[in-house]
């Protein structure tokens, strides 16, 4: 009898320490179906995909594969089963072009190089697929949608009948994920098993044929397509609590009516930036940032947006125009300066440009302010009782789940993370704070959580800038949107006028 | 109040895990010294009782291994402060030099003004610090503003500080003329600092300066800007932190401290600038120097601990060759199997290679 069921894994078992991380498993996916791995983050969905490809062992559980009791100690086990992982993070060689990473350890020959071959190979499975990318460009030069379309004919390449696909969504804009699920029902159709790991619930409702659900390291139930509902996956993934999203699965969030500064206290004047490597930088932008709004900036990944914002506190960068904030222009200050003009920021990549990684979360909350008169003795030592108290304080306000202040950050999880990076942000009396995609990668609770926070801000009369590539979440949050776009701004909208399909449109330049 | 409880007793059983882990490498190096020095033909007990426990059966072992800490001290946070932020600065024998050789020159130049030596010897050991600082720093200056590899600035800037000496040794200026090698002529009293009890007051020195490295990387903005950095370049940077700026204090740091052990050098124990003192002494603390710091991970706190170790282990190997006639070769592949199966089982058991 032919199985239907590609993957069985059964009563797996893992702890760390003393956290159990999954608590007696059980997860099958059929063959030929695109299923889905739900939950937030820490619920345990990478660790159980990183048994089945062999980078974890698990402390109790069998796996199946196609109805045979497989043992798998490692990738080169999994590979071999023909399962094929594409990690959140991109792990090809940046130096390498695309049809050397794909080939990449597969070659026999140890003497020989078969490249003319192997690239024909892949250019067949490209075509199956109807994929296309640059086959000679080094891939470091290469955005991350393109990245990870390598990964995925990496693993075909490698002979992959399941793919595993780990939050592959994080780095790609709405017209990759379309272009990536196209791919995906193509690859079905072939008969291959796809794994999708998320914590969206709106990329399942759009991509599954059936949906497992996580939550703190067990399963909440399996379901399929025809019996999803947003309601009813939201419920599963938090069951303690109720709350309210979106059409897009995302959290609802009031923004009363208050009157908004009479005066902007951020003005931003005809500013120029060049750009660097591909980007075109930015041309003559212009706008005001009233007290009491967010002002949502929208753009794709590569406009103009990094430029935007590494500007706003590091005014050096600017090749033309000038800045002021409260009346006052910044174009001379350095990033300190600026900061202690009341600005704050969050920055876009949170491990990368966000967190001293090592040092504890005291240490993290004292950055950028370490020059502060409250933190600093004499112009020369560091006051560690206050740079302690704030960060308690941070802790409290912002529900950052550790034992101490002292914990090394690098063992929160992202969203901690992040609550940490806003809470520096509002360690001293903020005016302005500058906050580029400040949600990406984290679960709705934490979403919910930061869009609060940044609601809160404005309500009490802050200037919030938001930059960010995610429309949906911008509608939400945003009292005015502008867009971004080949490094000019493109229009500003009224809440009134928010519109998802014209906003989109100019972000894709048309 | 029971949280800290809890955080004390991590510290605890991570002190405990950390020397578990030390004893372990010490235990596999002397099994396979032993092993060596049985194939050689000598008696094994003799010689590791020999290597251990010379610093501490006599007087003058202790003294012998006080004198060689204090020099490691130095040279070691040379290397240790510009490698909190990944930097390598293999230049604290040049910096250790240059510092030594100021002192002699300006000593001998300002020997005839009759100086007092509550004078004389405050301003050498700044002359001694300003010295090794310039050396330093021009390697991070180097790196700051034209992107220099320092390993490649530190090592052309020892070779410099080498020849440096010979000029300074071998000036007729400097010269004693009584000697045959080239040997400048004896500091002025004025300019020496004494020992008591047979140990070099150039003691008082080395523990100032553990304080001092303490209160600056732990207490100041300095130095939590130096760790930043050593953290997460980019996030430092992103949040205003000046990264040329902090490559060019850190290096300066490393070569004031190098240099100020150069200028005890000189002050404490020769007394003049000798030739020598690049070859043997210079070359033997500016590469055990790079050795200590890699034993203890870059890590400051550990820094003295590790120097009077290296030290026992320095005068270990002497007596092991002076009474024993194991050959010199043997002293240095002993060191070397210490200093890898340290490193190897710090890699091998501590998450995060014992960072």
């Amino acid at each position: 009898m032919e199985n239907k069921n590609l993957v069985e894994l059964k009563n797996i078992r893992k702890v760390f320490g003393k956290v159990i991380a999954l608590d007696n498993v059980t997860f099958t996916a059929a063959k030929g179906e695109i299923h889905g791995l739900l939950g937030e983050n820490g619920a345990g969905k990478s660790t159980l995909m990183n048994i089945l490809y062999g980078l974890y062992s698990p402390n109790k559980g069998e796996i199946y594969i196609d109805g045979k009791k497989v043992r798998i100690d490692s990738p080169f086990d999994s590979i071999k089963i023909g399962i094929g992982m594409v990690h959140q993070i991109s792990t090809l060689v940046p130096e390498f072009n695309a049809v050397e990473n794909i080939i990449l350890g597969t070659p026999k020959d140890k003497f020989k190089l078969p490249i003319k071959e192997e690239r024909r190979k892949v250019k067949k499975i490209m075509e199956e697929l109807g994929l296309t990318f640059p086959l000679d460009v080094k891939t470091k030069e290469l955005p991350a949608g393109v990245k990870q379309k390598i990964e995925i004919i990496r693993a075909l390449h490698k002979g992959a009948k399941l793919l595993i696909l780990d939050e592959p969504t994080t780095s790609l804009v709405e017209s990759e994920f379309r272009q990536l699920l196209k791919s995906l029902r193509a690859l079905v159709k072939k008969g291959v098993t796809v794994i999708f790991i998320t914590h969206k619930i709106k990329e399942i409702m759009e991509s599954c044929d059936s949906v497992t659900v996580l939550r703190r390291g067990k399963v909440q139930d399996t379901i399929d397509k025809e019996q999803m509902t947003k309601e009813k996956l939201v419920k599963l993934m938090f069951m303690e609590k109720d709350i309210k999203v979106t059409e897009s699965a995302l959290p609802k969030v009031e923004l009363p009516a208050i009157k908004r500064s009479k005066k902007p206290v951020c003005i931003v004047k005809n500013i120029e930036v060049k750009g660097k490597e591909k980007s075109k930088g930015l041309k003559n932008i212009s706008f005001e940032v009233y007290g009491g709004e967010i002002f949502g900036v929208a753009s794709v990944s590569g406009n103009g947006e990094k430029e935007l914002a590494s500007a706003m506190i590091n005014p050096s960068l600017l090749s033309n125009g000038d800045i002021l904030v409260n009346g006052e222009s910044i174009k001379h200050l350095s990033t300190l300066s600026v900061f202690n003009k009341g600005v704050a920021y969050t920055p876009e990549d949170r491990i990368k440009e966000g967190i001293l990684n090592d040092g504890s979360i005291k240490e993290n909350v004292l950055l950028g302010h370490h020059t502060e008169k409250r933190f600093l003795e004499k112009n020369l030592f560091i006051n560690w009782n206050e740079a302690t108290k704030a960060a308690r304080k941070t802790i409290k306000d912002y529900n950052v789940a550790t034992p101490s202040e002292e914990l090394a950050i690098r063992r929160l999880s992202g969203g901690n993370i992040q609550k940490v990076i806003m809470g520096r942000a509002f360690v001293s009396p903020t005016d302005l704070l500058i906050t580029h995609n400040p949600t990406s990668g984290l679960d709705v609770l934490t979403v919910e959580f930061i869009f609060n926070k940044l609601v809160e801000t404005r309500n009490n009369g802050g200037a919030v800038l938001c930059i960010n590539e995610d429309l949906d979440e911008l509608m939400i949050i945003s009292d005015r949107i502008a867009v971004l776009h080949n490094g000019e701004l493109k229009g500003i909208f009224q809440r009134s006028e928010f519109n998802k399909y014209k906003i989109g449109l100019l972000m894709i330049g048309g | 109040m029971k949280k800290k409880n809890i955080i004390q007793n991590g510290l605890l059983t991570k002190l405990l895990r950390s020397l578990s882990l030390y004893g372990l490498a010490l235990l596999i190096a002397f099994g396979l010294i032993s092993v060596i020095i049985a194939l050689l033909g000598f008696s094994v007990p003799d010689a590791l009782k020999t290597l251990i426990t010379t610093s501490f059966k006599s007087a003058f072992g202790f003294q012998e291994t006080i004198k060689k800490t204090i020099p490691l001290i130095f040279t070691t946070y040379a290397f240790t402060i510009p490698f909190m932020i990944k930097f390598f600065n293999i230049g604290a024998w040049g910096q250790m030099l240059f510092g030594g050789t100021a002192v002699a020159a300006v000593g001998l130049l300002i020997g005839n003004f009759g100086l007092p030596s509550f004078i004389m010897i405050p301003l050498l050991v700044v002359v001694g610090i300003l010295a090794g600082a310039l050396w330093g720093w021009f390697a991070g200056f180097l790196k700051a503003k034209y992107d220099i590899n320092p390993i490649i600035s530190t090592i052309m800037l020892n070779f410099v500080a080498v020849l440096f000496v010979n000029f300074i040794a071998t000036s007729p200026t400097f010269k004693d003329p009584l000697e045959g090698h080239p040997i400048t002529r004896p500091l002025p009293s004025s300019a020496i600092l004494g020992f008591f009890h047979k140990i070099p007051y150039s003691i008082i020195f080395a523990i100032l300066a553990i304080i001092f490295v303490y209160i600056l990387l732990k207490k100041t903005k300095l130095g939590y800007e130096i760790t930043s950095v050593g953290y997460n370049l980019h996030a430092a940077q992103t949040y205003g932190i000046n990264f040329q700026r902090t490559i060019m204090l850190t290096f300066l740091l490393g070569g004031a401290l190098a240099g100020l052990g150069g200028a005890l050098e000189v002050m404490n124990i020769h007394g003049k600038l000798i030739e020598g003192f690049a070859k043997t002494s210079g070359a033997q603390y500016g590469v055990f120097g790079i050795l200590t710091s890699l034993v203890v991970a870059g890590s400051p706190t550990g820094v003295p601990v590790a120097a009077f170790f290296m030290a026992v282990l320095l005068v270990g190997a002497d007596a092991l060759q002076r009474t024993m006639q194991i050959p010199v070769e043997m002293v240095f592949l002993s060191q070397a199997l210490i200093v890898l199966l340290i490193v190897i089982i710090r890699k091998k058991f501590e998450p995060n290679g014992g960072k």
